[in-house]
């Protein structure tokens, strides 16, 4: 039987990269399989609404309303990728409900995959997010983003274990140009000739990454 | 033939949750392989009987009459647990008629196990009960239940008070109903069935429904915390049966 993935993009820091990470990871999954469901639970921050609205829907887990909307979705295996951009202040209301209502035992169960990619930062707040994960989620699940921009090369040591995703850093002229909301990763590589471009080599290895994680998600299902 | 038990679940104080921790009782038992019958005294319409038609019988624990159809049938065989929900305001007259036609005679003697949940509001009238039912309670055991279910608290900031009921009856042993999301709850009420079977996402009649994933999950989370509890005080052995394998599974 064919598996959900459901990716959960997710810091107890604001600012490191998540929305950008959900809009890169959504244009690589519409790109690959034509559909995408992303939820935006991140209306704190920059929003992946705003960026990509066609594909996105609101979500919320401060109620229990809100929950029951998000994830009883989440956890229909329709063959359709989901991708969560979950901000910093859901952080951790979302992973103690999952934990309280066996989101992970009952998604194994129906044959959804979710994959947590933690966005690391060097504060405390986010080194005990981190071990808090580890605690909760099995480890082929949990998956640390390395953005560049954000750790300057100095990931902790505790993240470094286990399944590691780098993002490179942009120059900040390149990071303004894509921090526009017009802007779309796909349609850039489609219309840019110049592949030699810092940005072209920029979005193909971060998609080269995704699809990496991918595969390594379906061999470890085999 | 294994040795009959009664457990009254009650208190005088309405709205504290009897009905709620009756049906855990049912649903534990039932998980647990445990015969169990059950009486709903919330004459002439019960809640108990909402949830568990199959087992439970509406009576009037005033009644001479009801009181033979509970009592005078305990040693018919199986099942041999009965659980009884007194509705509220009836518990004390309840255990003084048990005293009068010698029932608890019969306990103090060993012939018939009998357990008492007592349970308590976040209030002094309802922790007043507590002196007043303590009365009855040789041979029985005692059971307090703090009921958080209606997110309450029970004088645990004031020690003195606290002690003053909770320490004050020495055989008595506490337990702890946890808080379930209201949502939950609410939605276990609409559908009419027991929790056990709301979990498994099935309804009334064992047909396949559609609850939602997120309040199955508070649901089971909830219960696994109330069975916990029951683990730890002991309760199937209470009733003579031991812990069912199988319950995981359930």
């Amino acid at each position: 039987m064919a598996t959900t993935p459901v990716y959960i993009i997710c810091s107890p820091r604001p600012l490191v990269g998540k929305t950008l990470i959900a809009r890169l990871l959504c244009e690589f999954l519409l790109l690959k399989n034509g559909t995408v469901n992303a939820f935006d639970i991140n209306l704190k921050e920059p929003s992946l609404l705003e960026y990509l609205p066609r594909v996105t829907e609101t979500a919320e887990v401060d109620n229990t309303f809100g929950k029951m909307q998000l994830m009883d979705r989440l956890i229909v295996n329709d063959a359709v990728a989901k991708v969560i951009d979950l901000g910093f202040h859901a952080f951790d209301e979302f992973f103690q409900m999952s934990e309280e209502i066996g989101f992970m035992k009952e998604a194994a169960r129906r044959g959804v995959s979710p994959v947590i990619l933690f966005v690391a930062d060097t504060d405390r707040a986010s080194a005990r997010g981190h071990t808090m994960l580890q605690q909760k989620i099995p480890k082929t699940h949990l998956v640390t983003i390395d953005n560049e921009f954000v750790v300057r090369g100095e990931l902790p040591r505790a993240m470094a274990v286990g399944r590691v995703v780098r993002i490179a850093a942009l120059p900040v002229f390149l990071k303004t140009y894509i921090d526009r909301l017009t802007f779309s990763f796909t349609n850039y590589l489609r219309n840019e000739k110049d592949t030699s471009t810092e940005l072209h080599q920029w979005i193909r290895e971060n998609y080269f990454s995704f699809r990496e994680l991918e595969l390594s998600l379906m061999l470890q299902r085999s | 033939m294994a040795k009959p038990v009664v457990i009254v679940v009650g208190a005088d104080k309405g709205g504290v949750g009897k009905t709620t921790v009756s049906r855990t009782l049912l649903d534990y038992f039932s998980a647990n392989n445990v015969p169990t019958r059950a009486f709903d005294t919330e004459s002439p319409r019960g809640t108990l009987k909402r949830f568990h038609p199959e087992l439970t019988e509406i009576v009037d624990m005033t009644a001479t009459a009801d009181q033979m159809k509970i009592f005078d049938t305990l040693n018919s065989g199986t099942p041999s647990v009965t659980v009884i929900d007194v509705r509220a305001g009836l518990l004390s007259p309840a255990l003084a008629s048990l005293r009068d036609i010698g029932f608890l005679d019969a306990a103090k003697a060993g012939q018939i196990t009998f357990a008492v949940f007592h349970i308590l509001g976040p209030s002094i009238a309802s922790l007043d009960e507590i002196a007043e039912t303590a009365n009855f309670m040789q041979g029985a055991k005692y059971f307090l239940v703090k009921n958080f279910i209606n997110n309450t608290s029970f004088f645990e900031w004031d020690q003195a008070t606290y002690n003053s009921y909770f320490h004050r009856i020495k055989d008595a042993t506490e337990l702890t109903i946890p808080k379930l999301n209201e949502m939950a709850y609410e939605q276990v009420e609409v559908a009419s069935v027991p929790f056990l079977k709301f979990v498994a996402n099935k309804g009334t009649h064992d047909e396949a429904a559609n609850y939602s994933f997120v309040l199955r999950g508070y649901v089971r989370h909830w219960l696994a915390n109330v069975w916990s509890e029951f683990d730890r005080i002991k309760l199937t052995d209470l009733v003579g049966a031991g812990k069912s394998g199988a319950r995981g599974e359930k």
